[in-house]
């Protein structure tokens, strides 16, 4: 195997898998976090990507294969792994009669913090993650993105090297999902290894720098990735002339048929970026005026969607 | 080493704000002193008031008691979804991905639950000074029998904390920490009770009846003897299963006072007397002859000598309490090890 410094330093998974009884729910993952970068985790539902967090957070065995978070082996040196490692689960817990602050503070004590740091540590993410008004109210008072936002500041307190958020975003409004990334990314320029399992692909999006996509269990290879990233997609046009712009399509060789309309925007399939940059090229040469061109689905959509076409033919 | 003491007092700190620390267990405190008042005073005046002979070791032996069944009571509520129920609130986890360790999870858990019930115990105290004040009981039978009850309250607890980590449901496992003090409590009574009865032994009594009398109203002259048989039950069988019961254990572990005629002098010592006395097998020959000079001769014992002759079972409880215990508590240890290699049907780590 050939691993750089940084993924030595990020999380390495190789050949992973764990059963429950007779339901596999991991059978084959194999995947590198380089230290510094974003990976987010992406599967349908019931893919094992819980299970796998699980046993990437030191929680669960693997009945094989094998884990390194930051250099350390999880089932080995457990405790090596856990000083570096923040995991946000996708269970809300809380201890509902403690307040945010003291929340956090016992956290850090669990840390093995002196109680100054811990005091100071969780005024430090309070301001961090903005809970700053509920501070010393108890967690049960918490709304469900509130309890977000304690989870995600309670996986910070030790500063870890290693995050795993398992669906970090769900129930954030978009205002705190943009302070999500900010901060998922300003980790990560520190140099900080981040996994993110999502179902939101979109904000995955903007925050992933490269994606792990797990179905039944398997992580997807490369060429499969690869493949299903490059398979033809639809992309959004619009323009103030709609019925110019179709005329425009049609004589470019799109014909009517294999276009879609929808709310003043018209769908076009096209097999790669290339041909996309040739068509803008075109329209606008035309003279047909053009305000929206885009892909309509993410790069991680559109790869997610072909590899489930794929597993599906 | 002090770090793994320090991570358990964390852990204790950390349950005692999160499980105990609410309004509803300082109303259960004011409940728990009104009783032991009420107890106290009724107990004073059917002894005859403060200062009566023997009552204040009678009045202490009872507050001990009723500390110990509160305690019992009460401890498997708190200590029995100390683990299963943080795992379905969903805290349990996130700490076990801290830098505890399992020991100092479980042990910091039974520490908070046992500080929580020996709560009552502090909250009995001023009561227990008053019958040490009203006399009658010696500072070895005080010392002793509140060691006990401190003893048999971290017994509970530790089961409780126990079973919720062995069992995944909190229902079933409060349930079943009850189950496990009445098996205990109630159990032991009822299976001596039974057992005795079950096991019979046919005891063959001879009476010889005089026929004549002396003018002086002596017997003269026997008639033959009859022959008679009825079954006794076997309590010396089972007294060995009463040395698990925790109230038979506190009686029997604290040094007993006798009043000047050889009488035990608190309810400590009557219960001994009474679990040693089944220790003794009933006389299976009985001969009752008037014409016999030994015929007023009575075998009749002191309770004192009852006591001094027979077999004390109460270290053996101990060693049985323990090992229930700290079982419960490695069990418990080794099912909510992380990474856990196997998890219990139906159960999430998370």
């Amino acid at each position: 195997m050939t691993t750089s410094d940084s993924a030595a330093a990020g999380i390495v998974v190789e050949g992973v898998s764990r059963a429950f009884g007779e339901v596999k729910a991991v059978r084959a993952a194999s995947f590198t976090a380089a230290a510094g970068t974003v990976t987010g985790l992406i599967g349908p539902n019931g893919s094992g990507k819980t299970t796998l967090m699980l046993m990437l957070a030191s929680l669960l065995k693997p009945d094989a294969g094998h884990i390194k978070i930051a250099g350390f082996d999880p089932t080995v040196d457990t405790a090596a792994v856990r000083s570096r490692l923040g995991w946000m689960p996708d269970v809300l817990g809380s201890w509902s009669a403690l307040t945010v602050r003291s929340t956090l503070q016992y956290t850090g004590r669990l840390y093995r913090q002196d109680r100054q740091t811990a005091a100071q540590r969780a005024s430090e993410l309070i301001d961090l993650v903005g809970l700053e008004a509920l501070a010393d109210s108890p967690t049960r008072v918490l709304s469900r993105g509130q309890k977000q936002k304690l989870s995600l500041a309670r996986a910070l307190v030790h500063d870890p090297a290693v995050l795993l958020l398992d669906e970090p975003a769900s129930g954030l409004d978009p205002a705190a999902r943009v302070e999500l990334r900010t901060l998922v990314r300003r980790v990560a320029s520190e140099g900080k290894t981040v996994l993110i399992s999502s179902h939101v692909l979109a904000e995955l999006d903007e925050m992933a720098d490269s994606a792990v996509y797990l179905a039944n269990g398997v992580t997807a290879s490369k060429e499969s990735v690869a493949r299903a990233r490059t398979g033809v997609r639809a992309w959004r046009i619009k323009s103030t002339d709609g019925a110019g712009l179709v005329r425009a399509l049609n004589g470019a060789g799109f014909a009517s048929d294999t276009l879609t309309q929808e709310r003043g925007e018209v769908m076009v399939p096209l097999a790669s970026e290339a041909e996309a940059s040739a068509l803008l090229a075109t329209l606008v040469t035309g003279g047909v005026p053009i305000n929206t061109f885009a892909p309509a689905v993410g790069d991680l959509e559109q790869t997610f969607l072909g590899l489930n076409a794929g597993d599906n033919s | 080493m002090s770090a793994f003491f320090t991570g358990i007092g964390v852990i204790v700190s950390l349950e005692l704000r999160q499980r105990v620390r609410t309004v509803a267990w300082y109303v259960l405190i004011g409940v728990f002193v009104a009783l032991v008042a009420l107890v106290t005073l009724l107990l004073s005046i059917a002894f005859g008031g403060f200062g009566a002979e023997n009552s204040g070791g009678a009045i202490f032996s009872a507050i001990i008691y009723f500390v110990l069944l509160l305690g019992t009571l009460v401890a498997p509520a708190l200590s029995g979804n100390a683990i299963n129920g943080d795992r379905d609130a969903g805290t349990l986890a996130t700490t076990q991905v801290t830098l505890v360790t399992t020991w100092q999870l479980i042990l910091g858990k039974f520490l908070a639950a046992w500080v929580t019930a020996l709560a009552f115990l502090a909250a009995a105290v001023p009561f227990l000074i008053y019958a040490a004040l009203d006399g009658g009981i010696s500072a070895t039978a005080i010392i002793v029998s509140v060691l006990v009850l401190a003893f048999e309250l971290g017994v509970v607890a530790a089961i409780g904390v126990g079973l919720s980590g062995i069992l995944s449901r909190p229902l079933f496992s409060v349930a079943v920490s009850y189950l496990v003090v009445a098996a205990l409590s109630v159990g032991t009574l009822i299976a001596f009770l039974l057992g005795g009865l079950a096991v019979q032994s046919d005891v063959r009594s001879t009476t010889t009846y005089a026929i004549s009398y002396s003018p002086a109203g002596e017997p003269e002259r026997c008639g033959p003897p009859q022959t008679t048989t009825y079954p006794v039950p076997r309590f010396d069988y089972f007294w060995g299963v009463l040395v698990a019961n925790p109230y038979v254990l506190l009686a029997d572990a604290v040094p007993t006072a006798y009043s000047a005629e050889g009488y035990p002098t608190d309810l400590f010592g009557n219960i001994k007397l009474g679990v040693r006395q089944a220790q003794l097998a009933p006389e299976l020959t009985m001969t009752y002859n008037e014409c016999s000079s030994d015929f007023y001769g009575s075998d009749f014992e002191i309770p004192r000598e009852i006591v001094e002759r027979t077999t004390p079972g109460w270290f053996v409880g101990v060693v049985i309490h323990l090992v229930l215990a700290v079982g419960a508590l490695v069990y418990a240890w080794s099912r909510t090890r992380t990474p856990a290699a196997q998890l219990a049907r139906g159960s999430r780590v998370a």
